[in-house]
């Protein structure tokens, strides 16, 4: 069995947000939820600064806090180390979010079929598409995925419960990379097994020194990160996105 | 009025989503967990009288056993309406003791116990009530004294403690990820119990214009409430002492907030302890003829420092960025939260009035034989009417 992890080079990263793109087309998620997410930021004092980027999905923690904290269950690890939610089992009482040192997860605060950038039922809409943009809806996510063969890839967003990056679930099924990985201009991410020496990370990880995110809260991340220092704490952030979905 | 227009807020909140609510992401959580602390708090704190009466044999405590019983089921149910109004998936919370395997989750434990001690409360107010209604039966007081006496450390230590180790566990939020959290919240819901038992002898006294404790006892109830305050107050300080030391960013940031935006609960917190201990000490010690309006004054500000303490809890922890690089949003309630809040205070206090009236209570039971009181703290003036 696989233990999935992902490196990403941050001196190769240039904040395109490709990734969070890939993302949302293949996850279908609703405005104001960012399964994946590049935070943008300025370090330095005028005139020595610069601007960094840090991609940032679901850390998949070994040790993961919200999969300890789930009253029901609803968030779990698989045997393959992705840690995924049953979205027919969370009841939203968002205990994951705050205990996640990494703010990855996003909370259905909108009724998602609301929260969409279109409403491809809308007539005025097929008025500008006449029908030539098939409404984005990806099918491999309403399927049975994962260990307990349960609704876990996002299908149609669930109001009231929470989700996160799924490392593309539906995809790893069928031997495909994460949408952020394949789509990446400049190969910022490399993704597969980190059992094995030969896999991709491992071979990143060899390569280049290496940090994970928060590595004293001894979550044991198995995304990480090579090629820039963690971002320092007088790092200024230069976007902010609305995380309450559509308002 | 404020039930119906809480009802209002809720089903709008229910079609409409969360996002009615003050949330987001970065804030999850608001008033109604802080509610839910506050209630779950008063409900463990209303055990107290329970074993003052069976425990420590202070039978002037006895008038208000059952009022006592019903504040603790009453503010458990309220506690529980607001986490039901906070998750976003009310029917599957009620399934939530039948996952019994979430062993890690301090939620789910704290789940299971609002059905046991709402079991003990329920079981208590039974042979309460059967013993005010007359019974003699020896079976009756030894379940009655027996469950009152399992009920304080149940409440303390099993429901309520628990409750500060919710976020005590957060390793992510340096505010919260504090060991005191738990013995903390086990005396601040002493305080807040006591704080609402008060000026319920009071009103009830006064509305039914008849003494359902004496002064004595009442004075005994400032006393005790003066020293859980107290209590408090050091755990409070050296809480603050030991976080004010902090070398981690986010302790530094929490630290800005809590003298910052948050200096008004703050003060709140702070200032309304020391008000409400000045005030009890004044009136026991100097002025014993404002007994009555000194208890109701240092009980209103006390239950209101405790609701400052566990708003500021609540938010702060999450008002600190878990990253340099995520912007956090400052969280205020809104109009619907507040609504519904509202509503759900009045909701309980409405529910309160129609059970006083429906169930026997100990001041309009036949007189029965009892052993004369036991004093254990003198605090009237010799020849008092206790």
């Amino acid at each position: 069995m696989p233990r999935y992890g992902m490196v990403i080079d941050l001196e190769r990263c240039m904040g395109c947000r490709a990734c969070m793109e890939a993302c949302k087309v293949e996850n279908n998620t609703p405005e104001g939820a960012f399964w994946m997410h590049v935070f943008r930021f300025e370090e330095g004092e005028y005139p020595d600064t610069k601007v960094g980027f840090l991609p940032r999905p679901c850390q998949h923690c070994e040790n993961a806090p919200c999969v300890k904290v789930c009253p029901v269950q609803a968030r779990y690890m698989q045997d393959d180390g992705v840690v995924l939610t049953d979205f027919k089992r969370c009841i939203g009482c968002r205990y994951c979010i705050v205990a996640c040192p990494y703010g990855v997860n996003h909370f259905n605060w909108t009724p998602p079929e609301d929260a969409y950038y279109l409403d491809w039922d809308d007539p005025d809409v097929e008025k500008v598409t006449r029908g030539a943009v098939p409404p984005y809806d990806n099918p491999d996510l309403d399927e049975p995925h994962g260990d307990r063969g349960t609704l876990v890839a996002g299908g149609g967003h669930y109001d009231g419960t929470t989700e996160k990056c799924t490392f593309c679930v539906q995809r790893l099924e069928k031997g495909l990379l994460p949408a952020c990985v394949a789509n990446c201009p400049v190969d910022v991410f490399s993704f597969g097994d980190l059992d094995d020496p030969e896999s991709a990370p491992s071979q990143a990880l060899r390569s280049k020194r290496a940090f994970r995110l928060k590595e004293e809260l001894n979550t044991e991340p198995k995304v990480f990160y090579t090629g820039q220092p963690p971002p320092g704490e007088e790092i200024r952030p230069i976007d902010i996105v609305s995380s309450t979905g559509g308002q | 009025m404020l039930v119906a227009q809480g009802l209002y807020s809720f089903a709008r909140q229910q079609i409409d989503g969360h996002q009615l609510a003050g949330l987001d992401d970065t804030a999850p959580w608001g008033l109604y967990i802080a509610g839910f602390v506050f209630f779950v708090g008063a409900s463990a704190g209303s055990t107290v009288i329970g074993l003052t009466v069976h425990g420590f044999g202070r039978k002037d405590y006895e008038p208000l056993a059952t009022r006592a019983i019903l504040i603790g089921l009453l503010s458990l149910a309220a506690a529980v309406t607001f986490i039901a109004v906070d998750v976003g998936r009310i029917e599957r919370m009620l399934l939530l003791p039948w996952y019994w395997r979430s062993t890690t989750s301090m939620f789910f434990y704290t789940s299971i116990t609002y059905y046991l001690f709402a079991a003990i409360l329920l079981a208590e107010l039974y042979y309460t009530v059967r013993l005010t209604r007359g019974s003699t039966e020896p079976r009756d007081r030894w379940m009655a004294k027996w469950l009152a006496i399992m009920a304080v450390p149940f409440a303390l230590v099993v429901l309520h403690a628990p409750h500060g180790a919710l976020f005590a566990v957060v390793k992510a939020r340096e505010f919260w990820a504090n060991p005191l959290l738990p013995p903390h919240f086990a005396v601040v819901a002493l305080v807040s119990g006591m704080a609402l038992v008060i000026p319920v002898a009071i009103v009830t006294s006064w509305l039914k214009k008849r003494e359902l404790v004496g002064m004595h006892t009442l004075a005994h109830m400032g006393a005790l409430l003066a020293l859980l305050i107290a209590v408090t107050g050091v755990l409070d300080f050296f809480d603050w002492l030991v976080f004010a030391y902090s070398d981690k960013a986010a302790g530094v940031a929490a630290w800005d907030i809590l003298f910052g935006s948050h200096l008004v609960l703050s003060v709140i917190h702070v200032g309304g302890y020391m008000a409400a201990l000045a005030t009890l000490l004044f009136v026991l010690r100097f002025r014993r003829e404002w007994l009555v309006p000194g208890l109701v004054v240092a009980s209103a500000i006390t239950l209101l420092a405790v609701a400052g303490y566990r708003y500021n809890l609540v938010t702060v922890g999450q008002a600190v960025s878990l990253l340099p690089v995520i912007p956090v949003s400052e969280y205020w309630p809104s109009g619907t939260e507040i609504s519904i809040a509202v509503g759900i205070v009045a909701l309980t206090a409405l529910s309160y009035s129609i059970l006083t009236r429906v169930l026997p209570l100990e001041e309009d039971a036949p007189p029965r034989r009892e052993e004369p009181a036991v004093s254990t703290v003198r605090l009237a003036p010799a020849g008092e009417s206790t």
